[in-house]
């Protein structure tokens, strides 16, 4: 989950005269996760289809909701303005075809608040724009730029002076020798030509996904903003610019709207979004008996709007609030507003009874039975390693299945047997008092169609005396008195068990699973000095389907 | 209430209360025991309080092969001196006359300036009044005499010349009786009885898995509260673990870094053809983006239960039902004291057309008041297939603050619908390995798979 920063001064700035008590109490009420707290500054977790919150605007927004200073739908108030025209040239459509963008004017611009823009184009490129993929932000100094821009495509041995850069570099420079180009270079693919923003006298003024010009970089001086955002969707870049519209307007600028046209653009709209709901779905998922203006002034607090309108409620939803889908987004937003903590379970009788899966009660019994033979009952991982599962037992390795990029060593195969997992159990317990004696049941994997999963048994005793007899007299007695299943042995031989002194286990005259004395070879790999002898069945086809 | 003695123990304790220190040799010829039996006999009562073992030692002291030699010749450096009383000797008749006593005692008398060397002569320079040792070697003699009684100044002039001394080492063991033993009657008869209050050696007892325990009581919590069990695979298509969720295609919980995806692993079939084109038109329409079957059909290790219920819910369309489905999941994470790539969650869901979401908080907070946690309260949180969406957070006295637990929420009309459920479902559940932390109060979830014997052998069961 991202992560957000924020500060109880800036907060309270914000909010006016709210304690900083009343502030903590109210950030998990708005779904933030409180992840520390150092004095003056908060490090929260917010909810990824909340991007409006990754900024302590956005938050302030919410806290004004809740805690009732100002409720109701946020209006974005965007003077009409013709000076600011983006004109989009149809090569764009093959590449990245869609751009929008808001000028801010007259903001205080400190180092907080760039931190605070970058910390939000940050997690709005990694959240909803899936890492630059499908939408991307710019954020430029509007003096630094004359308008009116062309958004078009280059080739890419055009050159400018990137961010932070200082010196010229051309497109292909920019994709091999910059972090940014190696990261989000894969975006643009291979193709010869790469998108590009003019300005009015041929200056560079971005390369989106990529990395602005230099020149039109934002610092303490910058008084008016210049923002974009280009994308493979015009709904998605809409989205993105309403959430930094809304953020900008929050920290004080005025907003001046874009004139965008040509080859399927145009201007952003900012509507809001109206949706119907009907009290009565409200209070049947709820369990309430919420009138219609509690309902309503509800709604206010998570601000939003909505009206009355015969039976049902009118909803309007600001163009940022895009994580609102239908009607159960908004029984949500009313249950934030009204507030959980005023919500009271209830306890009503269940009009069904339960029931234990035939499969788990089976396994609780061999656990019974074999805890009554003296065998303490061991848990390992499902998904391990080739280490435990073939070199340290010679087992034969040729149908793995693994799982791609692991973090861990220790867990890239799916195991194919128990009984590996339990020898490694015992040689990290050589110090301990013997006799051990240890069981496991769990799930076992198989290359089928495309892959199998049984559950498997097994179990290993591990002493002074330990012998094949203590260990096939343990099985039949568990599986002939347990489940009265009669077994037999018959000579076989498995790289893991001692020549000689191995055998498959038959139940009508089928196989069901393999025991013996583990291989001196293998106890010498895990340097337990006494005999092991062992055994797994498979329960799957036998005591359960 | 009298004690029970062996008979080993009477005789000792009768021994003793005629004579009140002995040794353990003197116990042997009092009571007829063997060594053995005194051994263990003063054992048992010096654990029961009843007998004190008083160790102590002294040195004897009696001198070695040079030592006796100097108590008959006198000291080297006497015997020196004494051959120059008259006249000074070359150094080679010196060396003739003592042999190998006189290097050392020549060192001594040039050291303490008694002689002299005059061109190839010793000289006689002074004759001492008394020489150290001496006096230590009268007393000694032949015969051995405790360390106590020599002068420790003289004795240490010749403690160090070699084979000079010898000090005997002798340890003594007394024993006697602690003022409560001196109080005990020994009474005839009772001879069947035996020492009900020694100690005794621990057996190993062979335990069910703690984990598994947890895991049983929140099974059998749930069937109480009248849910049925569903068991799934944990191998499944992307379709029934993220697709059917309401997860599009790139969102980054679907990627390599989170999700285990099984190499080269794909599904033929994943749903029938109505649930498949149902739910990518639900993806298209609400998420915008071109949603691909290959992806739905790459199989993965399951990153939630909630696979598995999702499944059965559209395969059953119950009107009324509460079901659940406990199990392992994975996630690719960092393993730490605490993640784990492979754990335990359980997930619940209730349908019922008059289930509301204070049922389910309810359901919650009686989950939990059965496994001990009464301090609960909801905040709100975020889950793709669920809207609106809740956390408990629990109250842990131990660490002494608020931790999150189950997740819960009603399952988005995305999600239900296009599976043809009709009625709200409410859903809610978490990881195992949290609740069995604070129960067994562990600070490290890796303990659980580390099968560590000491621990499973000795954790305490709980409550």
């Amino acid at each position: 989950m991202p992560v957000v920063e924020l500060s109880y001064s800036r907060l309270q700035k914000l909010l006016g005269k709210i304690s900083k008590k009343q502030i903590f109490d109210s950030l998990p009420f708005l779904g933030l996760d409180i992840e520390s707290e150092d004095n003056d500054l908060i490090r929260a977790e917010y909810s990824p289809n909340r991007p409006d919150y990754s900024t302590d605007f956005g938050i302030v927004i919410g806290l004004q909701g809740l805690l009732g200073i100002k409720t109701g739908a946020i209006k974005l108030n965007i003077k009409k303005s013709n000076d600011y025209a983006i004109h989009v040239e149809p090569t764009v459509t093959k590449i990245r075809p869609f751009i929008t963008g808001i000028i801010a004017k007259n903001g205080r611009i400190d180092d907080n608040i760039i931190k605070q823009l970058m910390a939000m184009q940050e997690d709005l490129h990694f959240g909803i724009g899936r890492k630059r993929k499908k939408s991307s932000i710019g954020i430029h100094d509007l003096d630094k730029i004359s308008f009116p821009l062309t958004y078009t495509t280059t080739k890419r041995d055009h050159a400018f002076i990137p961010l932070n850069s200082d010196k010229k570099l051309t497109v292909s420079e920019i994709l091999e020798c910059t972090d940014v180009g190696r990261d989000y270079g894969s975006i643009l693919g291979n193709s010869s030509q790469v998108p590009l923003i003019f300005d009015s006298k041929k200056q560079t003024v971005s390369f989106p996904p990529i990395i602005n010009a230099a020149i039109t970089t934002v610092t303490t001086k910058t008084k008016n903003l210049f923002v974009e955002v280009t994308g493979v969707n015009k709904s998605d870049i809409e989205d993105m610019l309403s959430i930094v519209a809304t953020i900008l307007q929050t920290a004080g600028f005025t907003l001046v709207s874009t004139k965008i046209s040509g080859a399927k653009n145009s201007s952003p709209k900012f509507e809001l979004k109206k949706l119907v709901i009907d009290s009565d779905l409200i209070n049947q998922i709820l369990g309430l008996t919420l009138n219609n203006s509690k309902i309503i002034s509800s709604l206010k607090k998570s601000r939003l709007d909505a009206t009355l309108k015969g039976k049902n409620i009118i909803c309007s939803v600001p163009s940022h609030r895009f994580d609102i889908f239908g009607p159960m987004d908004l029984v949500e937003e009313v249950v934030l507003g009204y507030g959980i903590q005023n919500l009271e379970p209830i306890l009503s009788p269940s009009q069904t009874l339960g029931q234990i899966n035939p499969v788990s009660l089976q396994l609780k019994s061999v656990s019974q039975i074999m805890i009554g033979l003296g065998f303490t009952e061991a848990l390992n991982s499902s998904l391990t390693s080739k280490r435990i599962l073939y070199d340290m037992t010679n087992r034969e390795s040729n149908e793995i299945i693994s799982v791609l990029d692991s973090k861990s060593q220790e867990h890239t195969i799916l195991r194919d047997s128990i009984l590996p997992g339990l020898l490694e159990n015992l040689s990290k317990n050589i110090h301990i008092s013997y006799p051990q004696k240890l069981f496991e049941t769990g799930t076992v994997f198989f290359q089928a169609d495309p892959i199998g999963e049984k559950t498997n048994f097994a179990g290993v005793s591990s002493h002074r005396d330990a012998t094949f007899t203590e260990i096939k007299s343990i099985l039949q007695s568990a599986l002939n008195q347990g489940f009265g299943l009669p077994i037999e042995t018959k000579t076989f031989s498995y790289p893991i068990f001692e020549e000689g002194r191995a055998a498959s286990i038959l139940f009508n005259d089928k196989s069901i699973g393999i025991i013996g004395e583990i291989s001196s070879k293998t106890i010498e790999n895990y340097k337990i000095r006494v005999p092991v002898v062992g055994f797994e069945i498979s329960l799957s086809g036998l005591i359960f389907d | 209430m009298s004690q029970v003695f062996h008979e080993i123990e009477k005789k000792i304790i009768t021994s003793l209360k005629d004579n009140q220190k002995q040794t353990p040799e003197n116990l042997e010829k009092s009571t007829n025991l063997s060594p053995d039996q005194i051994r263990r006999g003063i054992e048992w009562l010096k654990l029961k309080g009843l007998a004190i073992v008083n160790e102590s030692q002294t040195i004897n002291i009696s001198l070695g092969k040079n030592g006796l030699e100097s108590f008959h010749k006198g000291l080297p450096e006497r015997r020196l001196l004494d051959l120059l009383k008259n006249e000074s000797k070359k150094l080679q008749d010196l060396q003739n006359d003592l042999g190998s006593v006189f290097g050392p005692a020549i060192g001594l008398a040039r050291k303490n300036n008694w002689v002299d060397t005059s061109e190839d002569k010793i000289v006689l320079k002074n004759y001492p009044s008394e020489f150290l040792g001496e006096k230590t070697l009268k007393q000694i003699g032949e015969n051995k005499i405790p360390k106590n009684e020599i002068n420790l100044n003289d004795l240490s002039s010749i403690l160090k010349r070699p084979d000079f001394i010898i000090e005997d080492v002798i340890k003594i063991k007394e024993i006697s009786l602690t003022e409560n033993a001196k109080l005990i009657e020994m009474t005839p008869g009772s001879s069947g009885a035996i020492d009900v209050e020694s100690k005794v050696p621990d057996v190993i007892v062979a335990r069910i898995h703690p984990l598994k325990d947890t895991i049983d009581e929140i099974r059998e919590i749930f069937v109480t509260l009248g849910f049925t069990e569903i068991i799934g695979s944990m191998t499944q298509p992307s379709f029934w673990n993220f697709d059917a969720l309401f997860t599009p295609q790139d969102h980054p919980a679907r990627e390599l870094q989170d999700t285990f995806y099984l190499d080269g692993l794909s599904a033929k079939k994943i749903g029938t053809l109505e649930q498949i084109r149902k739910i990518s038109e639900s993806h298209k329409k609400s998420w915008r983006y071109y949603w691909d079957i290959n992806e739905a059909r790459k199989m993965v290790l399951r990153t939630h239960t909630t696979c598995v219920t999702i499944k059965h819910l559209a395969e059953n369309k119950p009107d009324e039902a509460r079901v659940f489905s406990l199990g392992r999941v994975f996630r690719n994470e960092k393993v730490s004291y605490k993640h784990l790539v492979e754990f335990n969650q359980i997930e619940g869901v209730v349908i019922g057309k008059n289930s509301t979401l204070r049922d389910l908080m309810g359901i919650q907070k009686e989950f939990y008041r059965r496994i001990g946690i009464t301090k609960i309260k909801f905040w709100p949180t975020f889950f793709p297939y669920t809207e609106p969406s809740f956390q408990t957070m629990v109250y842990n006295d131990r660490l002494g603050k608020w931790v999150e637990l189950f997740g819960m929420g009603i399952f988005r009309p995305e999600v239900t619908k296009p599976l043809g459920i009709t009625k709200p479902v409410l859903a809610w559940g978490g990881g195992i390995e949290r609740i069995a932390m604070i129960k067994y109060e562990l600070d490290d979830v890796r303990e659980f798979y580390n099968n560590n014997l000491s621990w499973l052998r000795g954790v305490k069961k709980c409550q």
